[in-house]
């Protein structure tokens, strides 16, 4: 009895063990899963997240004179203003470096003594160009650099001077200007001011060799012919190319191309919806890039411009409007140096932050009562800094991902020097100006399109044989032929992938009308043979062992292979003039890819033709013998039998067997990283390539900076591609388990 | 719940039979001729030299002890065994007097006529309807009228019809095994077969289940010939007219039930009857 209760001890011990051991096991894969699903929307949270505008620091600060121009460092340490006196004063906005927060740690005289600045221009977000009563202009850069000697960070302010210190006269006579704006590269500084009496000039100063070494020019002087008694704005774009000239309610645009001055457009906005009376505009910004211009009316709407090609040639369209204020006017617009996000001002005080490309309404806030003497945006776009009557105030920004919202991801996008709203995806470029275009249309496209034509070439070619190899193969080839194509799925797919990219794609592309003839021979070849055999008299059929007769098809196929590759070049003289890609790009007009979906379908559909044949041949083969049995001694014929039973009852199989291959053709990376050539167009054409959620992630993934924005929606495509597959495969049980209880069989 | 009569009860079945001369029987009383049978599996032969005559509107079972080759024997009638590849058949086997291993035979215009019902209930995954009129259909029938009335014939005639006549298009799965085993009976006959061969029809079923059948199977014989092969001795004596008792591959004796029970010629039978091996 002993030996009875201890061995029955130590089976409960073995028993638990293994349950515990089971359960733990189970769990932790569904843990593991929750746990990626759960990171991948940590990662990508941030990016629907709103902007938030919370106060860091107010000074109280009583400025003797009118603050015209505010600005920061790049860490918020240190900011300035710049007075109607000409004075710029720096403030310490932390404790550090000997000061409190709030002390003045430099001042400087911008003027000649008794002399004050009649206005400033706020050129970007660094150059302020002032300009005194007599018509003279000096541009003025306040810079900051970090210095380690005391062994901590102290931020040093400086000013520079671009153009030299001495005020600079604009125009030839010397008139004194009332409007003034200002853009200036390495080589070329371009003034465009309107004098008292009413001329639009323009002054160029030519650097003699380069600005940033020598500041030594030439300088030329040009009337732009413009009649106008008063202008409201005046903007040049940073890169040289445009003046945007605001007169009430009218915007001429000149280009500057050749240094000639030449009216290109003229703006004049509509009204806006459901308003009768015209909006008058009241403030005008260039975004960031310098090929859209913002005009802000007093309705309370901001629209944004940029010129498109039409078929009257290019013109200047309104793309968007943000609607800013129900009841109060726009006063002033401030654009960010490289986002296109721009902020908005009412009389009343009420901000708000907008993003164009997106079209997002990131923020709206009063940060102020009454309104701003100077606002900046600080050069990392992470805070605001704001002089009002007696207050200096530092907000923070947290804003990181204004460019990402559901209608930048998966609707059309309306994208600069675009001719319509389209879906595209390009998350780089090489320019700083650029609109990250950040579609997932064209991608997840990529992904069906890629996984239906493998399907396309998949699904046929695995079924036949999988109908062919359970039902009518004999059990001894079966057991060679079934673990043979099984072993095909052990394939590397890089191998697959490579082979199908630069062996495949030029085979292609140089013979594709044999591609095509096979397309039709190997099929016929394959009917010809089987009812050539089946019409053999008996005798010879004996030559070949029963079992084996479908080798009779190998020759078969090979003469058929050969027959097309050496008729190509014949159809292609005969048919096609010579060549068949320039008959398929010039008269057919269908552009031609060699890496295209053609290329894909054929690669990927190998990859998954073992998927779907395996567990389609289980489903087959598995269909009990006693119903095809019931239905031949109903008098049914082998292939009546196969399709109104057999395939009825391994229904479901076949079913999972497609889903599971599609589930795979989804998800694969490397053959369509490899053979698809990866551009992300939307184009169903079969001679086209495409781009994948799975190879975008891939090529992307490397060269995105860490928390970016283009990282967090790489983590979104990865997310979209985790759906897809959970969708189709959820699907799939889904389907599989109706069509189990509707068709299982006992 | 399947009923019972008591009143088909009450009348021995044996004591319905007509004895019938098997050795001398006029081709119009012969359904099936079997001459000179031999069947191999590879080379190991299975069925040895079977000679008989099945006759028109009887029953006819197959008895013998497992493997003697009765069900292969009943699978030669309808061709079934050329679903094995490796079986090789020579001999004889004549349904109104043509050859049915004739080179120009059409095996599905055959099983047309020789319907068969196996061992394990097997309707199809599809509706009790569908699976009557299956049959019907895969002859190109589609006519919704001609196919109704066959599936009603087809339910009454296996005593299914009160059972299932409400739920006509419901699964066939949902039957129970017994019922299964019925529509699979009005499948067969739904095609209105000369001959039908009924392989261990009872085996898997539960004994009212097995009295509904043996019932039914004296039924089918005023529309059909009948031969079923049973393990079931005694099965055999209450539905059969004649028995054939097959031994190892050999067709041992082959009279009309009575005689094979009461009176046996050979030793062997005598021996399987009366219980010493099997």
């Amino acid at each position: 009895m002993a030996i009875a209760s201890k061995s029955a001890n130590y089976r409960k011990v073995k028993n638990s063990l293994a349950k515990w051991i089971i359960t733990l096991g189970g769990i932790s894969v569904l843990f593991t899963l929750v746990l990626i699903f759960m990171y991948l929307l940590y990662v990508i949270k941030p990016i629907f997240e709103s902007a938030k505008v919370d106060v860091t620091a107010k000074f109280v600060i009583n400025e003797e004179y009118k603050v015209l121009a505010t600005g920061v460092d790049e860490l918020k340490e240190v900011a300035y203003s710049i007075t109607e006196q000409g004075n710029i004063n720096f403030y310490q906005l932390v404790d550090g470096a000997g000061y409190k927060a709030g002390d003045k740690i430099l001042s400087k005289q911008l003027t000649a003594d008794g002399e004050s600045i009649k206005q400033l221009v706020n050129i970007g977000q660094e150059q302020k160009l002032l300009l005194d009563s007599a018509g003279n202009v000096q541009l003025v850069v306040p810079s900051f650099t970090a210095n380690f000697d005391s062994g901590e960070r102290v931020i040093i302010p400086s000013l520079r001077y671009p153009l030299g210190e001495e005020y600079l006269p604009i125009d030839e006579n010397n008139a004194a200007l009332t409007k003034l704006s200002f853009a200036m590269d390495d080589e070329k500084a371009v003034f465009v001011g309107f004098t008292d009496d009413n001329r639009l000039i323009k002054t160029t100063l030519l650097a003699e060799d380069d600005f940033s070494y020598d500041i030594a020019y030439e300088a030329q002087y040009e009337e732009i012919d413009y009649a106008a008694k008063q202008i409201n704005d005046i903007l040049v774009s940073p890169d040289l190319a445009m003046v945007f000239v605001r007169q009430g309610d009218q915007v001429a645009v000149f280009s500057l191309d050749d240094d000639e001055v030449e009216l290109k457009a003229t703006i004049i906005p509509q009204l806006a919806q459901n308003k009768s009376t015209p909006n008058h505009i009241t403030a005008m910004a260039l975004l960031s890039g310098g090929s859209s211009v913002l005009l802000g009316d007093d309705k309370g709407s901001v629209s944004q411009w940029f010129e498109v090609a039409t078929e009257q040639g290019r013109e200047f369209k309104e793309i968007r409007r943000f609607n800013v204020s129900d009841h109060e006017p726009v006063v002033a617009i401030y654009t960010e140096q490289f986002r296109k996000s721009f902020y908005t001002e009412t009389p009343s005080g009420e901000m708000g932050m907008f993003y164009t490309t997106s079209e997002a309404d990131l923020w709206r806030g009063k940060l102020h009562q009454g309104n701003a003497q100077a606002f900046a945006i600080a050069p990392r776009a992470d805070g605001l800094v704001m002089f009002t009557n007696n207050e200096l105030a530092i907000f923070s920004v947290e804003n990181e991902h204004p460019e990402v919202t559901w209608q930048a991801l998966w609707e059309e996008v309306w994208y600069e020097g675009y001719p319509e709203p389209e879906f595209i995806w390009q998350s780089t470029s090489g320019s700083d100006d650029f609109e990250a275009k950040f579609s997932l249309v064209p991608i997840s496209f990529g992904t069906i399109k890629a996984a239906s034509y493998a399907m396309m070439f998949a699904v046929p070619i695995a079924l036949t044989a999988a109908i062919y190899t359970a039902y009518f193969m004999t059990p001894g080839m079966r057991r060679k032929v079934k673990p043979t194509i099984e072993m095909m799925e052990a394939l590397p797919t890089v191998i697959l992938g490579f082979l199908a990219g630069l062996w495949l794609a030029p085979i292609i592309e140089i013979y594709l009308p044999a591609i095509c003839l096979l397309l039709i021979f190997i099929p016929s070849s394959v009917f010809i043979t089987a009812f050539a055999w089946h019409k053999l008299p008996r005798e010879y059929k004996t030559l070949i062992p029963e079992t084996w007769a479908p080798i009779i098809l190998i020759p078969a196929i090979l003469v058929a292979a050969y027959a097309s590759f050496a008729l190509s070049p014949v159809l292609e003289l005969h048919l096609f003039g010579g060549d068949v890609r320039q008959f398929i790009t010039n008269d057919l007009g269908i552009d031609f890819d060699q890496r295209n979906a053609l290329v894909v379908g054929i690669a990927m559909g190998f990859a998954v033709i073992p998927t779907i044949f395996s567990m389609a041949e289980d489903a087959i083969f598995s269909v009990p013998k006693h119903l095809t049995s019931g239905s031949l001694a109903l008098g049914a014929t082998q292939w009546q039998t196969l399709i109104k039973v057999v395939l009825l009852t391994a229904s479901p199989g076949i079913f999972s067997a497609v889903m599971m291959g599609l589930g795979r053709a989804v998800g694969e990376t490397m053959i369509v990283l490899m053979a698809t050539g990866n551009t992300p167009i939307l184009d169903w054409s079969i001679f086209q390539g495409m781009r994948t959620l799975a190879a975008n992630i891939a090529v992307e993934m490397p060269e995105s900076e860490v928390g970016s924005s283009h990282y967090r929606i790489l983590f979104l495509a990865a997310f979209v591609l985790f759906v897809f597959t959970f969708v189709v495969n959820t699907l799939a049980e889904f389907v599989r388990q109706r069509l189990r209880e509707k068709y299982s069989s006992l | 719940m399947i009923s019972v009569t008591p009143k088909n009860l009450s009348v021995p079945l044996s004591q319905q039979r007509v004895k019938l001369d098997l050795n001398n029987l006029s081709p119009e009383q012969v359904a099936l001729e079997i001459k000179n049978l031999d069947l191999y599996y590879g080379d190991k032969q299975a069925l040895q030299n079977i000679s008989m005559s099945i006759p028109k509107g009887q029953v006819t079972a197959f008895i013998g002890p497992s493997g003697c080759g009765k069900s292969t024997l009943l699978r030669c009638i309808n061709r079934m065994n050329d679903l094995v590849d490796i079986c090789k058949i020579t001999g004889q086997i004549n349904l109104n007097g043509e050859n049915i291993y004739d080179r120009h035979t059409d095996v599905a215009a055959l099983r047309r006529k020789v319907g068969m019902v196996f061992q394990r209930p097997n309707p199809f995954p599809k509706s009790i309807y569908e699976n009557v009129v299956y049959g019907l259909r895969i002859t190109g029938e589609n006519n919704r009228r001609v196919l109704d009335e066959a599936a009603e014939n087809a339910l009454r005639s296996a005593a299914l019809w009160n059972e299932v006549k409400d739920r006509l298009h419901e699964s066939a799965l949902g039957l129970s095994g017994g019922q299964q085993q019925r529509l699979v009976i009005a499948r067969a006959i739904a095609i209105e077969p000369e001959v039908l061969l009924l392989d261990e029809p009872t085996s898997a079923l539960d004994p009212i289940s097995t009295l509904t059948i043996e019932e039914l199977i004296n039924d089918l014989k005023k529309q059909f010939t009948v031969v079923i092969v049973t393990h079931n001795m005694q099965q055999a004596a209450r539905v059969s007219d004649q028995t054939a008792f097959m031994y190892m591959g050999d067709l041992i004796e082959y009279s009309d039930t009575n005689t094979l029970f009461t009176t046996p010629m050979k030793k062997k039978t005598e021996d399987y009857i009366t219980g010493r091996y099997g």
